[in-house]
């Protein structure tokens, strides 16, 4: 009141007229809604974005976010059966030995013709309400072979499982000849009745059954709703799959979709495989991960992703909260560039090797929730074969190794300090950035010198995939969707003259190239297994990237929600959760 | 007069934005990364590169680039209205503009209002009373509220009032995500929820807006506050106040009088604020999950989507400068010893 008392007339004026606006605010400080409690039937995820677009071909299909939306949408042609007894921590497996027919009710293959034919299930509706037929296919399979989008995703998996008709052709820069590869899916797919449709291939591949089951890249559209959509300048509809709906035969229908806010979808009333338990899902963008864990444990949120094992450590002890995960295909692996001395020598990779400090970085960087990585491929994929004798934290035996390499005790490596920058994505600095320090000192003792050197995401993915030039570098987000060993090593082993894709190493065998070349199309499983196992022992020996760690994929929940099911997307599928 | 000033000014914006479009087209071009390996992040077969490269225009010389980016190509570009399409979402930029810029627009014109309607008052009383309790307050409001980032205090508000006190909704963007939002008509929430009558969305919009209105004039009143106080304390020392003061006019007509001189350069101040939060606002908008146009440009920024981030440079632009254009033109209404020629 006394300093009130020493304003000017019109500043005491003014001062009541703050008191009124007090009043006000704290009448919106008032919660307004019974937003707070949790809806029936309603689910409140929230996640570091939402889609940016929701064509399987379109520009966002990288990114992790993108692919969460599509999820819930499509439909696969064919999944996995789940395992009967869920993981330690409640999530429900799939079993990769036991493909089952979603959109497909049964397939036949004829070793003779490699020819696949495909019985459509029937009475299966859209969201729009249309019924699946193989017109739906036909228009799925002839729009992948058109490669229009910014990204030929779904062209790039038929190209892989070896069909008919994909070829390298529908990129040539002769317009003549592209348009004329553009039109060839009789060679390779063909409509034999409303619910039949047939798959031929070049070369026996089993890789066709593996990617009919990614559902980001083979999901069904519902080709009525496509076409009503078509205009002259987009015949295949690309601007309103990334920018409107992405009709189809999944489990959910979109409700709303707000780029950079948020994406709600309704349980499609006509899913064959019955209406989802959850009506409402409701993916929010919420940046902050101090914030969803806020927003979560207030109870207005049932579901979070996308937190650091330290955050997802520290909300296993809150009350209310539970903290899934598992151990499905993310792993952690050093990559030494074989273009890059010293890396090109073996012995000097196997030194690595043993001076790397996994318990370390299991528990500094993951909290315990991750595992020594063997092989180089995902422990839970099929073929899997482990290392041994494995490679173990052993200074001593990395000092001898050294010592073998022309090395002893790090003498001659100064000259190649340059090489020796650890770089690592400069936007995961929080899970990355203790784990790079173990790895610096591990390495140091023995005598080899490390400096650190993070760099913004986009730049790692420029050396890593173009460039190819990343000479020591930590890398954490490799993962083969398709579920197969010798997909994820041609993807990530093979020499690039043999169809590798992604070696970013620049890792060279002729030996391993040629046992690829042989088990792409060995149709027994049995001898097929066996080129596999070999393949990877010869890159664990070799180490053509060095493996770490696998850790967690987690999610933080409401104690209350249940149902958590994993995929090789790592999407959650929020068809499977209920209260 | 001030029409063939306005004219000028305008003549000279175009002549600026046309520079910039320039340095902001090359610019991007020299950043040290490729954005079509983003792009086949799944898929990094030479054949897809060159197909993302070519969806993207890449594979055209850089002149082929820009001219077909200016509209003198073979499609519509920046003179015809179109800043392109996003390489990330496949939406035109412009959408895509339209959808977050009301948001931070809304965001800052009301934290502004708010900012003018206690920091001016404060200010005006602080120079009024020197040594008093108002100016102490300030000083210390000074040294510490106003020099932490907006950011922390964001946190920390979300901390104690939705954490801890409860009295704050979750940082969960504009409106509950269990509400409905009111049909887009002008993209500014507040306004489309009262075009729609809808006052349950209203009062839920403003509620959300709370804390992020609160963080941004904790952190602006410190720099108006101090403009204001010593304009204050200028126009009290001019000559015609001493005047003023020395005629017996009362002390209310003398402030009115001392407020009208200190005003201008406060107003300035703000108006170069406002410009400058556009972009600025962004970490106030992670906090918040408001996805302004902030949050917009660094997304933006970390996917290298050129157009994107040439449209958003250019529109931000274009509003600064609108912004000082009016600014100019308010400093002759409220000074009269301001003229234009």
């Amino acid at each position: 009141m006394h300093a009130c008392s020493n304003l000017p007339v019109f500043l005491r004026q003014s001062a009541k007229r703050s008191v009124l606006a007090a009043l006000a605010a704290s009448t919106l400080l008032a919660p307004v809604s019974s937003a707070n409690a949790q809806a029936p039937g309603t689910l409140v995820f929230l996640a570091e974005d939402v889609p940016s677009g929701l064509d399987i071909d379109g520009p966002s299909i990288a990114i992790p976010t993108t692919q969460l939306g599509m999820m819930q949408l499509l439909e696969p042609l064919v999944a996995y059966e789940y395992k009967s007894a869920p993981n330690e921590d409640g999530i429900i497996m799939p079993d990769f030995t036991k493909p089952t027919g979603r959109l497909l009710e049964s397939w036949d293959y004829d070793p003779a013709t490699y020819k696949w034919t495909l019985h459509v299930r029937k009475n299966v509706k859209s969201c729009a309400g249309n019924t699946l037929t193989a017109d739906d296919l036909m228009y799925t399979y002839e729009r992948a072979l058109n490669v229009g989008g910014a990204v030929p995703n779904a062209w790039f998996l038929m190209n892989m499982s070896g069909v008919k008709g994909f070829t390298q052709d529908v990129f040539s820069t002769d317009k003549a000849v592209a348009e004329k590869a553009k039109k060839g899916l009789g060679q390779g797919i063909r409509k034999i009745d409303d619910y039949t449709v047939e798959v031929s291939q070049e070369t026996p591949n089993p890789l066709l059954l593996v990617n009919m089951a990614v559902t980001i890249s083979q999901g069904v559209f519902d080709s009525k709703e496509m076409k009503a959509h078509a205009t002259a300048a987009d015949p295949w509809s690309y601007d309103y799959a990334n920018n409107t709906n992405l009709p189809s035969f999944g489990p959910y229908c979109l409700d709303n979709w707000v780029k950079n806010s948020e994406i709600r979808f309704k349980a499609n009333p006509n899913y064959y495989r019955g209406k989802a338990p959850i009506e409402t899902a409701i993916i929010r963008k919420v940046p902050q991960g101090g914030n969803r864990i806020s927003i979560l444990r207030s109870g207005q949120a049932q579901l979070i992703q996308g937190m650091t094992p330290n955050q997802y450590d520290s909300l296993r002890k809150m009350p209310g909260v539970k903290v899934s995960g598992v151990t499905g295909n993310e792993g952690l692996f050093v990559v030494m560039n074989f273009n890059t001395a010293p890396f090109d020598n073996i012995k000097l990779r196997q030194a690595i090797g043993y001076a790397m400090p996994y318990q370390r970085i299991i528990d500094v960087g993951y909290s315990g929730q991750a595992k020594q990585w063997e092989s180089v491929v995902a422990s839970t994929y099929p073929s899997f074969v482990k290392y041994a004798p494995p490679y173990g934290y052993d200074p001593q035996k990395a000092k001898a190794l050294l010592a073998e390499a022309g090395f002893p005790d790090g003498k001659g490596l100064e000259k190649y300090a340059d090489k020796f920058k650890l770089t690592y994505v400069a936007e995961k600095e929080t899970t990355l950035g203790p784990i790079v320090n173990q790895i610096r000192t591990a390495l140091t003792a023995i005598g080899i010198p490390v400096t650190l050197d993070p760099i913004p995401q986009t730049q790692y993915g420029d050396r890593q995939i173009v460039k190819k030039d990343l000479a020591f570098a930590v890398n954490d987000q490799e993962k083969p969707i398709g579920v197969d060993t010798g997909y994820a090593m041609q993807l990530f082993f093979v020499s690039k003259a043999a169809g590798g894709l992604n070696n970013m190493m620049n890792y060279a065998n002729a030996d391993l190239d040629a046992q690829w070349a042989k088990a792409r199309v060995e149709p027994d499983t049995a001898k097929r297994d066996a080129i596999l196992a070999d393949m990877q022992k010869t890159l664990m020996h070799d180490l053509a990237w060095l493996p770490l760690v696998e850790f967690k994929t987690q999610w933080a929940h409401s104690d209350k929600l249940s149902g958590l099911s994993w995929n090789p997307s790592n999407s959650l599928l929020l068809y499977d959760l209920h209260y | 007069m001030i029409r063939k000033f306005i004219l000028k000014r305008l003549a000279i914006g175009a002549l600026q934005m046309l520079g910039l479009t320039l340095a902001v087209f090359f610019l991007v071009r020299m950043l040290p990364a490729d954005p079509v390996s983003r792009l086949v992040g799944l898929n990094a077969s030479p054949e897809a590169y060159a197909q993302a490269q070519r969806s993207l225009g890449l594979d055209k010389p850089v002149v082929t680039q820009l001219l077909e980016y200016l509209g003198l190509g073979s499609g519509p570009g920046l003179l015809q209205g179109n800043l392109g399409t996003s390489w990330l979402t496949n939406a035109s930029v412009v959408s895509e503009i339209g959808a977050s810029l009301p948001t931070t627009l809304e965001l800052l014109t009301y934290s502004f209002v708010v900012t003018l309607l206690i920091a001016i008052p404060v200010g005006v009383a602080s120079a009024s009373n020197p040594g008093k309790f108002v100016d102490k307050a300030v000083f210390v409001y000074g040294l510490f509220g106003g020099s932490q980032p907006e950011f922390w205090w964001g946190l920390l508000f979300v901390l104690i009032f939705f954490a801890q006190l409860n009295v704050a909704p979750a940082p969960l963007g504009m409106i509950d995500p269990l509400l409905i939002p009111p049909p887009r008509v002008t993209g500014f929430y507040t306004l489309d929820a009262v075009i729609a009558g809808d006052f349950r969305a209203l009062i839920d919009i403003f509620h959300h807006l709370m804390l992020p209105i609160l963080t941004m004039v904790f952190v602006l009143s410190g720099p108006v506050i101090k403009m204001a106080r010593q304009s204050m304390i200028r126009a009290q020392a001019s000559d015609f106040i001493l005047y003023a003061n020395a005629a017996g006019l009362r002390q209310s007509q003398v402030t009115r009088y001392s407020m009208r001189a200190a005003i201008a350069p406060t107003i300035t101040l703000v108006g170069i604020l406002y410009g400058v939060m556009l972009g600025g606002a962004v970490l106030v908008e992670s906090v918040y999950s408001l996805g302004g146009i902030g949050q917009y440009a660094v997304r933006s920024v970390l996917a290298f989507d050129y157009p994107s981030i040439q449209g958003i440079v250019l529109v931000i632009t274009a509003i600064s400068l609108l912004i000082y254009l009016a600014l100019d033109i308010l400093y002759a209404v409220i000074d009269p010893r301001v003229v234009y020629s």
